[in-house]
């Protein structure tokens, strides 16, 4: 370039800029609201959060916007259906990516999904992942908000042991990596309690007959089974489980056993049943409060259920605003510079992200009928190692 | 003792609810000579019936009627506008009635969403049997299904119908020169199967999943037993489901729920290879 034309165009971007009243560069020309893909199931076992998935989105963007949005920029939020394969969620996510021009994505999602879609973005697009999940992921560009399974069984296992006496554990689990990493880790933390495993077993998501594993669990006289079932086949064994009578002589714990599929189990089935996760829609704080009544006042009283999957896409917007506020840009690359460090106040309380994770206040709740009662706050907890 | 009771009455109860949901396979296929590929999604029809009359607030058992008329409507008009012209080309209703499988998913998937979902409890809570307490509503159903297979078996040996269905089945051309419009007997029967799909669904639905794919489950082990039991008698029919519930029962208590399912499927092989016709040989 001229050094004459190179003083022309600098005039020209100069003049272009202070009439937009932006600053320099990208942001100029990239004005429009920044979109972003959010990959909610909308469609298979896990269909059961896409409402709420997508009522909390909303919840944030709306908030986000009114707050003056990213960067400057109006959040336009726009969702995808990744509840089938994962080939099927990448062909949804590159159609957003590519096609739309979303410049983030959000997922709530199985990891199965997650593998494929760090694989497709390669961290050359921010990509924050929300939900309880299985721990380890720690791809470039990509920020992880969900409990790992040391978040959610290091404190709750000793209290199930000190509490409710349980010391021989069953664990049932759909058949994939987040229930098999998950009883890895539980194994560590009930042998540290001095308790045994006495079973485990593995379903694939169709099963809706638990008659074989009701027999071992009343055979092998655990008194405690581990939860790590989903969705339908969740509500299915926990709706066995009590009528076949084992609900008062046997306490169940569940790390992803939410609102939804509380509503699902039902009040007669819910006796002795436990769950751990970093989010219940009774926490009584004043923020989860405000949040729960902010959720009522716009999607009225009948609307799906708020629930921790749900409501991790809340946290996940937010998560985004304050990550791109930090790096000062949308670019992957910035936010993983700036990531380190970076914290917010959100429903769940506070946050602080190391390692692309965060760490945050678990609780403990009982089912109380059909509602989760929080019986027990831990605060603080890390992730675990997750990127060694 | 008790952990035996409990896998003896698992066993009954898996055995009744399979022969249940295979009545209306069976009797299609050795009646008609149809394979009717939509069997499931009958089943599955019955189920959202269930999921419906709760979404509209009523009592469950409103369920019941409402999916007699739903597969009456829906078989008559399959069997007017598909399966009639198809008799006698099965491999041309294999592929008819898969089709229309997959336009009733469609369809169910465009009203209901594709997620999976729960038709609430009926009878909670547990019944002393045998020295065991068994969830009370399974009781009952047992109880219905053998009710339900008396009741048949009977009408099914007795009745004038019964004995024009008979004579339809083993020479059609005789059995309409003698006057039976054999048009309308093999109408009704299409229409009696599917609807038999429809009620087991209506029945099971508070036990099992609910989705737009659930029938192929049923549809599979339908085939399993019908393969294992022999086609086209209500013995085969028993003995199958004996049979694959047994196998299922047996190897998942013994080991895990894959082996259990592992062995229906080898059982399947085993039959189909060396005795195509099942135990229970009409042919």
């Amino acid at each position: 370039m001229k050094r004459r034309d190179f003083v022309k165009a600098s005039i020209s971007a100069t003049v272009v800029s202070v009439l937009t009243g932006g600053s320099f560069g990208a942001r100029a020309l990239a004005a429009g609201p920044v979109k972003v893909g959010v990959l909610i199931p909308l469609s298979g076992p896990a269909g059961l959060f896409g409402p709420s998935s997508r009522n909390c989105t909303q919840l944030a963007v709306d908030e986000i916007n009114a707050a003056g949005g990213i960067l400057g920029r109006q959040i336009e939020p726009i969702f995808a259906d990744v509840g089938g394969p994962p080939a099927d969620a990448t062909q949804a996510a590159l159609q957003l990516w590519k096609g739309d021009g979303a410049e983030a994505f959000i997922g709530m999602h199985d990891s199965a999904v997650r593998g494929a879609l760090t694989n497709l973005f390669k961290g050359q697009v921010p990509y924050i992942y929300t939900p309880v999940y299985e721990g380890g992921e720690c791809s470039a560009g990509t920020f992880v908000l969900g409990e790992t399974p040391s978040q959610q069984l290091e404190p709750a296992i000793p209290w199930m042991a000190s509490n409710k006496g349980a010391s021989k554990w069953y664990l049932i689990g759909n058949d994939y990596n987040w229930p098999r990493d998950t009883n890895a880790a539980a194994k560590g933390y009930i042998a540290g309690t001095g308790g045994e495993v006495v079973g485990e077993e593995y379903l694939p998501f169709t099963v809706d007959n638990f008659d074989s594993n009701l027999a071992k669990i009343k055979d092998t006289g655990a008194d405690a089974v581990l939860i790590t079932l989903v969705g339908g086949a969740s509500v299915g064994f926990n709706r066995a489980f009590a009528s076949f009578g084992l609900a008062d002589d046997v306490a169940r714990l569940g790390t992803l056993i939410e609102e939804n599929t509380l509503a699902g189990i039902g009040a007669e089935n819910s006796v002795n049943l436990f769950s751990s996760a970093g989010y219940f829609a009774s926490i009584d704080t004043p923020s989860a409060r405000s949040f729960a009544e902010k959720y009522v006042a716009k999607f009225g009283a009948d609307a799906a259920a708020l629930n921790a999957l749900g409501q991790s896409c809340y946290d996940g917007m937010l998560l985004l605003a304050v990550l791109a506020a930090k790096a000062g840009s949308l670019s992957a690359a910035d936010m993983d510079a700036a990531a380190d460090g970076t914290s917010y106040e959100g429903p769940r309380g506070g946050a602080t992200m190391s390692d692309r994770h965060v760490s945050k206040d678990i609780y403990l709740a009982e089912a109380d009928g059909a509602a989760f009662k929080v019986i027990a706050t831990f605060a603080d907890v890390g992730a675990g190692d997750n990127c060694a | 003792m008790e952990l035996i009771a409990t896998h003896g009455l698992n066993f009954l109860y898996a055995f009744a609810t399979l022969a249940l949901v295979v009545l209306g396979l069976a009797v299609v296929f050795g009646l008609l000579g149809v394979m009717n590929m939509a069997h499931g999604e009958f089943v599955m029809i019955g189920a959202y019936s269930a999921l419906a009359v709760q979404q509209a607030g009523l009592p469950f058992l409103f369920a019941i009627p409402a999916a007699i008329a739903v597969c009456v409507v829906i078989g008559w008009l399959v069997e007017w506008g598909l399966v009639r012209h198809l008799y006698k080309r099965p491999f041309d209703t294999l592929l008819a009635t898969w089709g229309l499988a997959i336009l009733m998913r469609e369809v169910v998937e465009a009203i209901f969403g594709r997620e999976y979902q729960s038709v609430d409890q009926v009878l909670p809570g547990t019944f002393s049997l045998a020295g065991v307490e068994y969830p009370a509503y399974r009781v009952v159903l047992m109880g219905i299904i053998a009710v339900l297979f008396g009741a048949l078996f009977a009408w099914y040996q007795r009745s004038n119908a019964g004995a024009r269905v008979k004579a339809m089945v083993q020479n059609p051309a005789l059995a309409a020169a003698m006057g039976i419009d054999t048009e309308r007997l093999a109408r009704w029967t299409f229409v009696f199967g599917v609807t038999t799909a429809g009620l087991a669904g209506v029945l099971l639905s508070p036990l099992v999943r609910v989705e737009p794919f659930m029938g192929l489950d049923y549809l599979l082990s339908s085939f399993f037993i019908l393969v294992v039991g022999g086609l086209g008698s209500l013995e085969g029919l028993i003995v199958g489901s004996g049979v694959i519930g047994g196998t299922d029962i047996f190897l998942s208590a013994l080991f895990d729920k894959t082996s259990g399912y592992l062995g229906v499927l080898t059982i399947s092989i085993v039959f189909l290879w060396l005795r195509p016709n099942g135990i229970v040989s009409r042919l």
